[in-house]
């Protein structure tokens, strides 16, 4: 049996807003995620997919119940700096991670404060750069970037510190189509070629389909967790969870209604066209 | 023709070695009550074009007519034509600052001079455009909403204005798909209802394409194709050399199309490619 990457147990959170009135942010979760799985969260604003992220790197701790980090307890304070290297965040708004004024800087910052050796450093910083496909960009100032460009180069300021585990929060939400394909098949190889465990939070629905499995958050809760296929079968009502479907699953349950037996596993648009032509 | 641009250019730091030429001869119009989306990649023109629309940045090359014309000639008010024009930045809820959201819609109107049962009404209006009610958001502070609810209060806050023509950047970018979907839908229905003018900036192919009765795409600063969103996501070559995507289900249209089917591919939601997969299918059983 493979111990799981992360594990967290009746986790609970609570934010206080105005000094008084506390709201649960996460309510009582359980969860192990194993190692070089890809995980995608997803669920409206405010259901708690950000705080959980958080807690997978000890930026948040617990309220009640436990999170370990491939053994780790997040609660213990001499865990931390361990925990964050072998788990790494990426946010939202690229220009909020850029630390440096050529992008080779930039990835190695976080190793600098590791105090490794500047001869490992050059060569991890040669490598990230490689693997996000950005190292004709090395002496470029980050800021003359562009978004999918500066996103990739935040996923390998992370990727230079080996992490086990990377957590994105939305990195594609402020990317242009261009960018959004660049980040999105970054982290797909990091995940399959260099076996990365991802955790990935989204709202373009579209962007799961490829996961191992769809954890659904509604209310601090999971509210479902299965592979694309289940979450996407037309049998869970994703409305109610003020969710959508991609496009395609959406059509193969409208035609299913319809009485044309298209098989539950329908995700792409190629698996649609075979099955129609 | 509403809004006009005639070989209209645009060079951010001219005469310096940080020139850029973000606008190149770009003719286009956009008539009273249209539904219009400009689309392309980050540093395209996009959010330069719009900012010309109502007199926030004045053409280095040519001219920008509004109700035939130019807006930097002769006597006109950027003033009046700011509240005819109305733009709606990017991450808007960043520029809510009042104590209620009453005071925060009520902002634009109270510079305008208003009386205080004027006043009343115009926020009334604005919250009611996108779906809020009166009295239960009207003493709430802005900074406790959520974000969708900021943002609806942002957009009901240019409404209140009363303008003629909104310009949306990016209006729905990092919210969830329900928030995404009320955002709209308040926005074609006052486009239907109130013939509004809609000009919507955004990467979000889907939303587009459903929305819009014609699109601008940009690349390069350059205008490289304009038309109904069927005609335009047909190339798909030319879209996807320009950066963009084409929506999954006119992907699906347009492969089953050359696979021979007798299909029709100007169809963008659910339901309507539903009705059509149905109706082909059902005829080639004949």
């Amino acid at each position: 049996m493979i111990s799981p990457i992360i594990e967290t147990i009746q986790l609970s959170y609570d934010y206080t807003l105005d000094g008084e009135k506390v709201i649960r942010a996460l309510d009582n979760i359980s969860l192990e995620i194993t190692e070089g799985e890809y995980v995608c969260l997803i669920g409206p604003n405010g259901s708690g997919k950000s705080t959980l992220a958080r807690h997978l790197n000890a930026l948040l701790l617990p309220a009640a119940g436990d999170v370990y980090v491939d053994g780790l307890l997040t609660g213990k304070e001499e865990n931390r700096w361990e925990i964050r290297r072998r788990v790494g965040l990426v946010f939202q708004n690229p220009d909020n991670q850029i630390v440096a004024t050529t992008v080779e800087e930039d990835v190695a910052f976080g190793l600098e404060n590791m105090g490794i050796d500047p001869p490992l450093i050059r060569q991890r910083v040669a490598e990230a750069l490689e693997l996000v496909g950005m190292s004709s960009l090395a002496q470029h100032a980050p800021h003359l970037l562009s978004g999918g460009q500066k996103q990739r180069l935040a996923i390998a300021g992370i990727i230079a510190m080996r992490p086990r585990c990377l957590v994105l929060d939305e990195p594609t939400a402020m990317l242009d189509p261009r960018g959004r394909r660049e980040v999105l098949s970054t982290i797909r190889m990091l995940n399959r070629q260099e076996k990365v465990t991802v955790v990935h939070i989204t709202h373009f629905m579209e962007e799961t389909l490829d996961a191992d499995r769809i954890i659904v958050m509604d209310r601090g809760q999971i509210a479902y967790s299965g592979t694309p296929e289940e979450v996407f079968s037309g049998e869970i009502d994703l409305g109610s969870l003020e969710m959508d479907m991609p496009a395609i699953p959406a059509l193969a349950s409208a035609l299913r209604e319809k009485g044309m037996p298209v098989p539950q596993n329908t995700l792409t648009v190629d698996q649609l066209v075979e099955y129609l032509c | 023709m509403l809004i006009e641009a005639r070989d209209l250019s645009y060079t951010y730091m001219p005469g310096t070695p940080f020139q850029v030429d973000a606008l190149k001869k770009v003719n286009m119009s956009i008539a009273r009550g249209e539904f219009v989306g400009v689309i392309g990649e980050t540093g395209s023109g996009k959010s330069t074009l719009v900012q010309h629309f109502n007199g926030l940045l004045k053409p280095t090359g040519g001219e920008l007519l509004v109700e035939g014309k130019n807006i930097w000639e002769g006597n006109t008010n950027l003033r009046t034509l700011r509240s005819r024009v109305a733009l709606l930045f990017q991450y808007p809820e960043h520029q809510l600052f009042e104590e209620t959201v009453f005071k925060d819609v009520a902002f634009g109107p109270r510079n305008l001079g208003m009386s205080e049962a004027e006043l009343e009404q115009r926020v009334r209006f604005g919250l009611a455009s996108m779906g809020l009610d009166f009295d239960t958001y009207r003493e709430r502070s802005p900074f406790h909403l959520s974000g969708g609810e900021k943002r609806r209060v942002a957009m009901a806050g240019i409404m209140a204005m009363r303008p003629e023509v909104v310009v949306l950047d990016e209006p729905t970018a990092g919210m969830d798909p329900a928030g995404r979907l009320k955002f709209m839908e308040q926005v074609s229905r006052l486009h239907r209802e109130e013939n509004l003018t809609v000009i919507l900036v955004t990467h979000n192919m889907e939303e587009i394409a459903r929305l819009a009765e014609k699109l601008f795409v940009f690349y390069r600063g350059e205008l490289v194709m304009q038309g109904l969103p069927a005609e335009v996501f047909k190339s798909v070559d030319l879209i996807r050399e320009t950066g963009l995507e084409i929506p999954v289900l006119s992907d699906l249209l347009q492969q089953l199309l050359r696979k021979g089917k007798d299909i029709r591919t100007d169809l963008f939601t659910v339901p309507e490619v539903a009705e059509e997969i149905l109706r082909f299918s059902r005829e080639e059983w004949k």
